[in-house]
C-alpha cells in the first residue's frame, strides 16, 4: 500500500450518540402516548374467555351464509372497480399538473398541491361518512368516498414518479419547438406508464379493503352486511366475510404482480 | 448558396446564469448557411451555454443572436417554439424515451407541427410517418423503428437521436457533445452521419466536441472556448500546438486524442 496521496485519511465520523437521541426519543413519545391512551393490559386479560369464544366462532365459518352475502360481495366489487376507473381517469392529468418535472408554472402547482394534500389528509372512513350524510345511504356515497381516497394516493405516487423520471426525452421535445403538452404526451407518459397502471392495480386492491370498512358507515358493499351480522354476534357469518375478502384481495395481489411482470421488463 | 441551411449570428452575447456565474462573454461569431462548425474546450469552458443559446434553451442576457432572420433576445411562447422545431438537437446523453418505440422518439420532431389533439391520440399524420421512416433510413437503423429505444446501443440510440432532429426538417442541427457517450468506432460512425447531412442536406451544423482530432478532422472550421470566451476561430488543418494551448491551458497528451480511425458500419 502506498499512501499520503492527498494528504491523511479522514477519521470517521461519530454518528453513533445520534441514533441513540433518536431512539430515546421515539421510546419516550410511545410511553407517553400509552400512559396518555390509558392501555390497560388487564383488560385483556378479563376479556379472555369472552374473546376465546368469539375466536373459536371465527375459525369456524358458516358457508351456507354464502348465497346471502352475494349481492354484498358483489356490491363491494363493483364500488372498487368503479371508484378505480373514474380516480384513475382523473388522477393521471391531474399527477402531471401536480409534478415539478412536467409542469413548469410553478403558481399552478403550488395550488394542485395543496389541494390535493388537503384531499389525502381526509381519512376514507370520514370521507364515506360524509357522504352518506349528504347523499344518502348506499354504494354511491362509497363510489364518492373511494374516488376522493384513491385521488389522494394515486396523485401523489404518480406526481412523485413523474418527479423522478428521466428528463432527456422531454428536453429534446421540447428543444424540437413542443408545448409542454406535447412534450409530456410524447415523452414523459410511455415512461411513467408502468408506475402508474400498478399504482392503478394496488389502487383497486386498496378499494376492495376500504370498500368493506366504509360499508361500515352505512357507504354500501360487504361492510353493511359486516355491520349487520357483527350488531348479532354471528361470528361464523363475519368469518366467513372475512375469508371471502381475503379470497378476493389474493387473486387481485396475483393478478397485479402477473400484470407488473408483463409492464416492467 | 444552399437555401436547407440558416446562418447564425452572435453579436457581443453574454450568458449570465441565476447565480451569476458568467457563461458566455461578449461573444462574437458568424456562422454561414450550411457550414459545419466544431466547438472544443474544456469541460466547464462554455460549449454547452454556446449552442443552447441558438435554440433558447438558455436564455441570453445581453447581445443578440440571429437564427435565419429570427432574433432570439426576449423570444418566447409561440415564436420560440416555431424558432425551435428549425432547430434540430442532439444530445450527450441521447434524450431518448426509452419505453416507447424508436419511431415514436423520432416522431418527437414532429410535434411543434401536429395538433394538440393528434399527439393526445397518437393519431400521427401518414406524411409525418414517412418523413420518420426517411430520416431512419438516412441514418440505416430503419429495421428498428418498432423496437424499444432501450433495447438499442448507445451508437444505435444516438442515430435515432439523429433522425429525430432530421425528421424536423431543421435548417440547424446542434449536436452537444453526440460522442461523449460513445466508444471510438461508434463515435466515427455518429460524426459521418452529421458529416454527410450536412453535406447532402445542406444544413448548418454547430458540434462541441471534447476530443480535438475529432473536431479537426469533421469541422471545416473550429472554434475554441475557453472561460465563456472565443479564444480560437479558425480553420481546423491551422489549429496547431500554440492553438492547443491558448485553448487548453497547457500542451497536447495522447489522452486528448481518439485513437481509432473510422470503421466501415456493419
Ligand atoms: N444552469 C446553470 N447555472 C449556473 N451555472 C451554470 C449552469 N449551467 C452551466 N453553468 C456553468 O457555466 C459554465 C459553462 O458550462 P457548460 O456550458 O456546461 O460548459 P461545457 O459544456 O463546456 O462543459 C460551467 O462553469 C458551469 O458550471
Ligand atoms: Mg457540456
Amino acid at each position: 500500500m502506498t499512501g499520503a496521496v492527498g494528504g491523511a485519511r479522514p477519521t470517521k465520523p461519530r454518528t453513533w450518540w445520534k441514533t441513540v437521541v433518536v431512539l430515546a426519543v421515539i421510546a419516550g413519545i410511545t410511553v407517553w402516548s400509552s400512559i396518555a391512551i390509558g392501555v390497560d393490559v388487564s383488560a385483556i386479560a378479563e376479556n379472555a374467555h369472552n374473546a376465546a369464544n368469539t375466536l373459536i366462532q371465527l375459525m369456524q365459518p358458516d358457508y351456507s351464509f354464502f348465497p346471502q352475502t352475494l349481492p354484498a360481495l358483489l356490491q363491494t366489487v363493483q364500488m372498487a372497480i368503479i371508484a378505480t376507473a373514474v380516480s384513475v381517469a382523473i388522477a393521471l392529468p391531474v399527477s402531471f399538473w401536480a409534478s415539478r418535472a412536467t409542469n413548469p408554472n410553478s403558481v399552478a402547482l403550488g395550488i394542485v398541491r395543496f389541494i390535493m394534500n388537503v384531499v389525502r389528509s381526509v381519512p376514507d372512513l370520514l370521507y364515506a361518512s360524509l357522504f352518506v350524510t349528504v347523499v344518502g345511504t348506499g354504494a354511491l356515497s362509497g363510489i364518492f368516498a373511494l374516488v376522493l381516497f384513491n385521488l389522494g394516493i394515486l396523485v401523489k405516487l404518480v406526481s412523485e414518479a413523474l418527479d423522478g423520471l428521466d428528463r432527456g426525452g422531454q428536453e429534446a421535445a421540447l428543444a424540437s419547438g413542443a408545448s409542454w403538452f406535447k412534450a409530456n404526451r410524447q415523452a414523459m407518459l410511455p415512461e411513467v406508464a408502468p408506475v402508474y397502471i400498478s399504482q392503478a392495480i394496488y389502487v383497486l386492491e386498496l378499494n376492495i379493503r376500504a370498500s368493506t370498512v366504509i360499508g361500515l358507515v352505512g357507504a354500501g358493499g360487504l361492510g353493511m352486511l359486516i355491520d349487520q351480522v357483527r350488531t348479532f354476534y354471528q361470528y361464523h357469518y363475519l368469518s366467513l366475510i372475512i375469508l371471502e375478502i381475503l379470497v378476493i384481495v389474493v387473486l387481485l395481489e396475483l393478478l397485479s404482480s402477473f400484470a407488473r411482470r408483463r409492464l416492467i421488463k | 448558396m444552399n437555401q436547407n441551411g440558416a446562418g447564425i449570428r452572435f453579436e457581443h452575447v453574454g450568458v449570465t446564469y441565476p447565480n451569476g456565474y458568467s457563461g458566455l462573454r461578449d461573444v462574437d461569431l458568424a456562422i454561414a448557411p450550411g457550414e459545419m462548425v466544431a466547438v472544443v474546450g474544456l469541460s466547464g469552458a462554455g460549449k454547452s451555454t454556446l449552442v443552447r443559446t441558438i435554440n433558447g434553451l438558455v436564455p441570453i442576457t445581453s447581445g443578440e443572436i440571429t437564427v435565419g432572420d429570427v432574433g432570439l433576445h426576449g423570444l418566447h411562447g409561440a415564436r420560440l417554439r416555431r424558432l425551435r422545431s428549425e432547430v434540430g438537437m442532439v444530445f450527450q446523453s441521447f434524450n431518448l424515451a426509452k419505453r416507447t418505440t424508436v419511431l415514436n422518439n423520432v416522431l418527437m420532431g414532429r410535434l411543434h407541427g401536429t395538433s394538440a389533439w393528434r399527439t393526445l391520440l397518437a393519431a400521427w399524420r401518414k406524411d409525418d410517418i414517412e418523413l420518420a421512416m426517411r430520416a431512419l433510413e438516412r441514418v440505416e437503423i430503419v429495421q428498428k423503428a418498432y423496437a424499444n429505444a432501450s433495447e438499442l446501443s448507445g451508437g444505435q440510440q444516438q442515430r435515432v437521436a439523429i433522425a429525430r432532429a432530421l425528421a424536423q426538417r431543421p435548417k440547424v442541427i446542434l449536436a452537444d457533445e453526440p460522442t461523449a457517450s460513445l466508444d471510438p468506432p461508434t463515435s466515427h460512425v455518429v460524426m459521418r452521419d452529421l458529416q454527410r447531412i450536412n453535406a447532402e442536406l445542406g444544413i448548418t451544423v454547430v458540434v462541441n466536441l471534447h476530443f480535438l482530432d475529432l473536431a479537426r478532422r469533421y469541422g471545416q472550421r473550429l472554434i475554441g472556448l475557453r472561460a465563456g470566451e472565443i479564444v480560437y476561430d479558425g480553420q481546423g488543418t491551422d489549429a496547431d500546438e500554440s492553438v492547443f494551448e491558448a485553448i487548453y491551458g497547457r500542451s497536447l497528451t495522447a489522452e486528448d486524442v481518439l485513437p481509432s480511425q473510422p470503421v466501415e458500419l456493419s
